[in-house]
């Protein structure tokens, strides 16, 4: 009865109404958009000073640059540039690193037995980690398809071995007598023990050489990393900051709606009335959790539901909520109902409407801050913020919504969250108490 | 000896340090009114709270012995919802088996509005008259009054003051605070508050 009461003078408030309808609208948009950014490539320079013709011989292979670039770069934007205009754009963060060719490059690389390099350069902070990554990553498949050169040229000498023929090593050119040819020679040699072991020797060594092709693709790749394709779920950043922008959105509705209705209820006097016997505190207290806890459900349903659609028509992977949408809910009206304890609370301490929405304004900030604190960067705020339920309405959201098997994450969040719970809505009692009386 | 139908015994009342009500006995019995008069803060509000079991005494002990109406000084009601919704949601609170008839017979005997428009919106007197409407839900025989004629009109004063001797006629008992000392002629007996303590209860020593 009060629940329904509580959800009438909600709808009858429409400035109130308004923000609780625009607000998942505009937080699902923005961690849509902020999950667009964290999956959008980068734009990165590419600087050729060595003056790349468009097709390089390496070991006998051709190489088309710009298509073996466009193969490779799938997680960055490169764009040719000059040098000066490639530092000017990094200066000004148009670009997040610049990529650069140096002279002598070709040189390097078509000997085939030195490393030539390229020069990474990048802004500091911010997106230059990922970026490294990046470009870590388009170097070490730019290796790989370099490597079948290689060990073609690498082949191409023990072929000479094994055959002889007309080769140049370093520019210089020269003749090769082969292993086959020499056994020819030493046919017509004067046949004694000497010339048997050399025989011999001859032999092993074609045998060996011949396996020489399978021994150099092992030796370039050790261990190769293949991947299944599996039915698993992701984790992504997009992932992530839908988590947080649940959490922030619940906690902070929660709170504010929870402590608002418990000192509005003082403000108009009608907790008096309630209290001659009526409604209990406990009654009192589960009127504003359950508040809490289906407005919160509405309103996190509502972000979950435009994040998908948001997501969907992004093109963004790895954010698709959809199947786990019934269990973040169960979550959703968990964390909402335990932080709508701590708004009773709240509201019942400032005793009427205005102070109260400003002190949950004020509490709901470091909570919030504190549940983003990492473990490794300051202990103590980690460990304060295991004791408030944002931290764990994160987790519980991120399982839900992401992890391939989340129920072990889920019974230890809600565990928490019920702790949690007990203890607010106990104080919660005891203000509302202190409250009425 | 009738036996009374609100009971105070040594019932006192703290806020903190302050005294705003020392220990004080009170009977109400069947049929009487009972006025409270005094200076603002002398404890007449508080007094009449602790008999309707809207605040928790300090020290003493309230028995209850029937039900009772309160009227508390500053109208009490959810401003968001319309009169009907009011008293209908307080019906319910209450028990009343049929919250809808009796909203709307209180709506009429106190010619509240109908339409659906918020409370707060509606005019003092039409407020004050909805908090009186809201203390005869589920019919009680004790009605505790605070200052229930401010800001009501002759014609609206005399409809509360039908409503106290209608009450007293069947039997029920009244408790009303007042500052208009015409209004203690509704009283068989009159008690004077002042610092939290009742200073007298005779209309003689009051009136002279």
């Amino acid at each position: 009865m009060l629940l329904r009461k509580d959800l009438t003078v909600l709808r009858r408030s429409p400035l109130l109404l308004g923000a609780l309808l625009a607000y998942p609208i505009v937080i699902a948009l923005l961690v849509g958009l902020v999950a667009g950014y964290a999956s959008a490539k980068p734009r990165v320079a590419f600087v050729d000073e060595e003056g790349l013709p468009p097709v390089v011989s390496v070991g006998g292979h051709r190489f088309h640059i710009q298509n073996v670039i466009d193969a490779v770069a799938k997680e960055v934007t490169l764009v040719r540039l000059s040098p000066r205009e490639a530092g000017r754009q990094l200066a000004s963060g148009k670009v997040v690193a610049t990529i650069t060719v140096p002279p002598g490059f070709l040189d390097e690389l078509g000997t085939t037995v030195k490393s030539p390099h390229l020069v990474l350069r990048t802004v500091s902070g911010g997106l230059a980690p990922r970026v490294t990554q990046q470009v870590q990553s388009l170097v070490y498949q730019l290796n790989r398809k370099l490597q079948a050169g290689f060990i073609a040229a690498n082949l191409e000498y023990v072929r000479l071995i094994l055959h002889g023929g007309d080769a140049s090593f370093i520019g210089r050119k020269f003749e090769v007598l082969g292993l086959d040819h020499m056994e020819q020679q030493l046919d017509a040699l004067p046949q004694n023990q000497r010339v048997a072991k050399i025989r011999t020797f001859v032999r092993i060594a074609r045998l060996a050489l011949a396996q020489t092709g399978r021994a150099l693709h092992a030796t370039a790749n050790p261990i190769e990393l293949t991947q299944p394709k599996t039915k698993g779920r992701t984790w992504v950043l997009s992932a992530q900051v839908q988590s947080y922008g649940i959490a922030l959105t619940v906690t902070f509705l929660a709170l504010l709606l929870a402590a608002g209705a418990v000192a509005a209820e003082h403000d108009e006097g009608t907790i008096g009335r309630l209290r001659r016997g009526l409604v209990s505190l406990g009654q009192l207290v589960w009127s504003k959790v359950a508040l809490a806890a289906v407005v919160g459900l509405a309103l996190g349903a509502a972000i979950a539901l435009v994040f998908g659609v948001v997501v969907e028509a992004g093109g963004v992977s790895g954010g698709e909520p959809w199947p786990r949408l019934p269990l973040l809910l169960v979550g959703v009206a968990l964390a909402a109902g335990v932080v709508g304890a701590a708004g009773t609370m709240l509201g019942a301490l400032a005793r009427e409407a205005r102070t109260a929405s400003l002190l949950a304004v004020l509490v709901v900030l470091p909570v919030v801050f504190l549940g983003l604190v990492p473990r490794g960067a300051l202990p103590v705020a980690y460990w304060v913020s295991e004791f408030l339920p944002f931290a764990h309405a994160v987790k519980w959201f991120g399982a839900a919504l992401y992890d391939t098997s989340p129920w072990r994450t889920v019974g230890i969040e809600t565990a928490w969250l019920l702790g949690i719970g007990a203890v607010l809505g106990a104080l919660a009692r005891l203000s509302v108490r202190r409250l009425a009386t | 000896m009738t036996s009374p139908l609100v009971r105070a015994v040594a019932v006192a009342r703290r806020f903190g340090d302050v005294e705003a009500l020392a220990p004080t006995d009170l009977e109400l019995v069947p049929g009487e009114a009972v006025a409270l008069v005094g200076p603002n803060g002398a404890g007449k509000s508080t007094l009449l709270a602790l008999l309707a079991g809207a605040l928790e005494p300090s020290e003493g002990l309230v028995e209850i012995h029937a039900a009772v109406g309160w009227v508390p000084q500053r109208p009490a009601h959810y401003s968001r919802l319309s009169a009907r919704e009011n008293l209908e949601l307080f019906a319910r609170l209450q028990g009343v088996r049929d919250a809808r008839d009796a909203a709307t017979r209180l709506l009429e005997r106190f010619s509240l509005p109908t339409a659906p428009r918020p409370s707060g919106e509606l005019s003092v007197g039409n407020r004050q008259r909805l908090n009186v409407a809201l203390s005869l839900l589920g019919e009680p025989r004790v009605l505790l009054l605070d200052e229930p004629t401010a800001a009501l009109d002759p014609g609206q004063r005399r409809r509360v003051w039908d409503v106290v001797n209608a009450l007293r006629a069947e039997g029920g008992a009244v408790c009303f605070s007042t500052q208009n000392l015409e209004e203690v002629e509704h009283a068989d007996r009159v008690l004077v508050l002042q610092d939290g303590r009742i200073v007298s209860s005779s209309m003689e020593e009051v009136f002279g």
